[in-house]
């Protein structure tokens, strides 16, 4: 296994996908931070962001996890490269190297954001104590979200040889999932679809005052059995994946 | 002489269609072995059933002494090269880079990557991407990553595809080494009949899945000695079928 994935990264030189990945993370991290700060803003801003980020996310990491994923997948396409990899190592074993080095590129712009957000939080002057265990919980739900979002682009652009067809079900996928956050009153939009639990598993609710114009932020409950609805979702479309495509014939 | 290969009624059968119709193929241990039939007889779905790459419907092959199943078709195949169809290559890649991938899978020593691009005469253009190498480049490239681990036997469909006639002289001489120089076995399916002539010493005409001949070519010429291959081969697959 661990050949397999230094061979994805000796196909992946000159591919730019990790320049390509932190683009797009620097981005998200400019739409993150850009703005002016009022007092009441700065004095909640650990807070405000932890509602924020699930929005952010939904609109970022399916973009991100398209662009790794069809980039990883559509060189062997290109090539018809898959014919003489199955002569020399099993579908299944070329399968799960790929995701696994696709899994770590994602991470890469994730934890970026991470530890971002801890800088740029300091640096702003963001009151009160950075609560790190949200933080954390925050930092797994994203993870858990994403990957799951990955496994289901890296199935289609294995299996599928044209990549508009994982660019535009992917597409399609963060558009639903985006709509789901505006329609609380439809909770199993977010729960139905893959690309809805970054709003689904949000714990940071959010009071605003029309005449005022203040904002207030109060944790919620934390939805711990969507983290393992997720887990075990991911965990299928990754056997349901691989057996399909150890099934194809080329 | 030694099979390499013999396969016990293979059959492939895609919805209604049977694309390999009960083929019994045997190939003898350093030999060359022509594989002749028209388009769409069966010959690319064979050769990828050999390869492990299709299962078959039906029907056996023993390969390099062992029944071909998906649990031995990689230690079976480490003894294999190919090249099907179209040579496979990553575009972005130089052709160093490219079989250095396929040598890390195999965990092969370097130094194959320098042989394989001596033996093909890329070794002077190993510097350029492959996206910018001529079809005849591509193809050479295809057969050094089929060579990179010296196998015993070597499968390949159409190599002189897209090859200038220098380009298929130098190819036929190579193959017509391989058996001599190094042991091998090798499977070669074309269109170019000529080219057949010249290199096999064995011949397997396919059409319509079904084996029409098998056995040496100059028991083939011997069949009709006032024909030439193409007029035998077209006497044998039915003049209606196409090359």
């Amino acid at each position: 296994m661990i050949k397999l994935i230094k061979c994805e990264y000796l196909k992946t030189r000159r591919r730019y996908i990790l320049p390509v990945t932190l683009g797009i993370t620097a981005m998200y991290l400019a739409l993150l931070f850009y703005g002016e700060y009022s007092d009441d803003a700065l004095r909640q801003g650990w807070w405000a962001l932890l509602y924020q980020l699930p929005l952010l996310n939904t609109m970022f990491m399916p973009i991100l996890c398209i662009v790794v994923a069809s980039r990883l997948c559509g060189l062997e396409h290109k090539g018809a490269t898959f014919k003489q990899l199955f002569t020399l190592t099993s579908k299944g074993s070329l399968f799960t190297a790929k995701l696994i080095y696709g899994l770590g590129i994602i991470t890469v712009p994730i934890l970026i954001q991470f530890a971002a957000i801890y800088i740029a939080g300091c640096y702003l002057g963001f009151g009160g104590v950075y609560p790190l265990n949200l933080y954390l919980i925050y930092l797994l739900s994203t993870l858990l979200t994403t990957y799951a979002i990955y496994v289901f682009q890296h199935c289609m652009s294995m299996l599928f040889k044209n990549q508009a067809v994982s660019f535009f079900v992917g597409i399609g996928g963060e558009f639903t999932g985006l709509f789901s956050m505006f329609l609380p009153q439809i909770p199993c939009l977010r729960k139905i679809l893959i690309w809805g639990y970054y709003g689904d598993m949000q714990f940071v609710g959010n009071n605003w005052d029309r005449e005022t114009r203040i904002n207030d932020f109060y944790l919620m409950d934390i939805n711990y059995a969507a983290f393992f609805i997720i887990t075990t979702v991911a965990v299928l479309m990754y056997l349901i994946g691989k057996k399909l495509f150890t099934d194809k014939e080329v | 002489m030694k099979e390499v290969i013999h396969t016990y009624k293979l059959t492939k059968q895609y919805k209604k269609k049977t694309v390999v119709n009960e083929l019994d193929m045997i190939v003898r241990e350093e030999s060359i072995y022509g594989f002749l039939g028209p388009n769409g007889a069966g010959k690319s779905t064979t050769l990828k059933i050999l390869l492990g790459l299709v299962k078959p419907t039906s029907g056996e092959a023993d390969i390099l002494g062992k029944k071909l199943n998906s649990q031995n078709r990689l230690s079976i195949l480490k003894n294999i090269g190919s090249l099907i169809e179209s040579p496979s290559y990553y575009g972005h890649l130089t052709a160093r880079e490219n079989l250095q991938i396929i040598q890390t899978i195999l965990d092969l020593p370097k130094k194959n990557i320098d042989a394989v691009l001596k033996t093909v005469r890329l070794d002077k253009q190993e510097g350029k991407k492959v996206s910018e190498y001529s079809l005849g480049m591509k193809q050479r490239l295809g057969l050094a990553s089929a060579l990179i681990n010296m196998p015993k036997l070597l499968i390949l469909d159409e190599p002189t595809n897209g090859l200038d006639p220098s380009g298929i002289q130098e190819i036929r001489e190579l193959i017509r080494s391989l058996p001599k120089e190094y042991g091998m076995t090798v499977i070669v399916s074309s269109h170019l009949l000529s080219e057949i002539d010249q290199m096999v010493d064995d011949v397997g005409i396919i059409a319509n899945g079904r084996m029409m001949y098998q056995g040496r070519l100059n028991k083939l010429h011997m069949l009709d000695e006032g024909k030439s291959l193409e007029e035998i081969f077209l006497d044998l697959t039915g003049k209606e079928a196409s090359l």
